[in-house]
């Protein structure tokens, strides 16, 4: 029983110092510990360790700060750039989409009148049509491609 | 919303907008705090100071996904965590069965280090500094990580738990185990 009273105040003093402790478990430490020098001990070994893992200050080296600062900026720089290059991008995509559907009319007349004076099958002229509208979207999206993942290695360098 | 949400709110927006100002700010605020976080995970002075500046990177690159109901440290210092365990996997590729402990939670730091105690006495100052090397060179990453979460930086335990990724429960028994191996390293300096 005595060996239980004293296991429970040493669980309590870890407690104390990893949960904190309640009202009621405090008083019970604190009435055990009035009168047992062995659990004195450990909470002064407790606290004593304690004290000195907080004293242990790393040396830090303030030039590491400044080049991580440094190099933060230059990061933030590439990654402002990319953003402009990319929007840039989108940008000159969604006109020649929108440029392309204002004039696909214009542009079936002209390949089918190319197919008339030239004696081309209706499917050779049609080929030819939608080549015109896919090219440009293929090398758009191929060049966005290539963008976003020339953005990825330079993230992960 | 009081002073300390409203500063949270702050730095997220100021992450959204990738400003570089205010990550000036935020490094001169947190190095001391990341760095003896580093230094007490890694055991490795050089792997910390590496990991410094890998973390305030992925901080400017990452910063959108802070959300201000996080304390911000408690962000950083997870960022910090995933950048050490992937920098331990490039260097010490090993397969995930051996990363993983047997209660499942994740221990990938748990690699011996025998520069670890000579690290520690470098990088510390202080009355102690050659006792406190010592035990902490004694003390398995994953004990010394929650030690200082909880002992330098006053972490709530559910924060911790965040932190580390792992149960509350795994959080109390670690900073248990290393408390009581702490106080056996420690006991006989003030005699």
């Amino acid at each position: 029983m005595n060996e239980d009273i004293h296991e429970r105040a040493l669980q309590l003093i870890d407690k104390m110092q990893v949960e904190g402790l309640t009202a009621e478990e405090r008083d019970e430490v604190e009435t055990h510990l009035e009168s047992c020098a062995q659990c004195q001990r450990r909470a002064r070994e407790t606290e004593l360790a304690l004290r000195a893992l907080r004293s242990a200050v790393p040396r830090f080296n303030a030039a590491l700060a400044l080049r991580t600062q440094m190099q933060v900026r230059v990061r933030a720089r590439e990654i402002y750039e990319n953003a402009t290059r990319m929007r840039a991008l989108w940008v000159s995509c969604a006109l020649s989409w929108i440029l392309g559907v204002v004039s696909a009319p214009l542009v079936w007349r002209g390949f089918e009148w190319i197919g008339h004076r030239w004696a081309l099958s209706r499917a050779v002229w049609m080929t030819g049509f939608v080549l015109f509208w896919v090219v440009p979207a293929v090398v758009a999206a191929a060049a966005i491609a290539w963008q976003q993942a020339r953005g990825a290695v330079t993230s992960d360098e | 919303m009081n002073a300390v949400e409203q500063e949270a709110g702050e730095v997220a927006r100021g992450l959204r907008r990738r400003d570089p100002d205010l990550i000036d700010y935020l490094i001169q605020q947190y190095q001391y705090r990341l760095f003896r976080y580093l230094l007490m995970l890694t055991g490795n002075r050089e792997e910390a100071e590496d990991l410094f500046q890998e973390t305030w990177i992925r901080v400017l690159e990452k910063g959108h996904q802070y959300k201000r109901r996080w304390k911000f440290e408690t962000w950083l210092f997870s960022i910090a965590r995933h950048l050490a365990i992937d920098l331990r996997r490039r260097r010490q590729p090993q397969s995930l069965d051996a990363l993983l402990q047997p209660d499942g939670t994740n221990r990938p730091l748990e690699l011996e280090d025998n520069a670890a105690h000579s690290a520690f006495e470098q990088a510390f100052q202080g009355e102690e500094a050659a006792s406190v090397a010592t035990a902490l060179a004694h003390l398995p990453p994953s004990y010394r990580e929650v030690l200082t979460l909880r002992f330098h930086e006053d972490m709530e335990l559910e924060e911790i738990a965040r932190v580390v990724d792992s149960p509350l429960s795994t959080v109390k028994s670690r900073l248990y185990r290393g408390l009581a191996t702490l106080r056996e390293w420690l006991k006989d300096i003030y005699v």
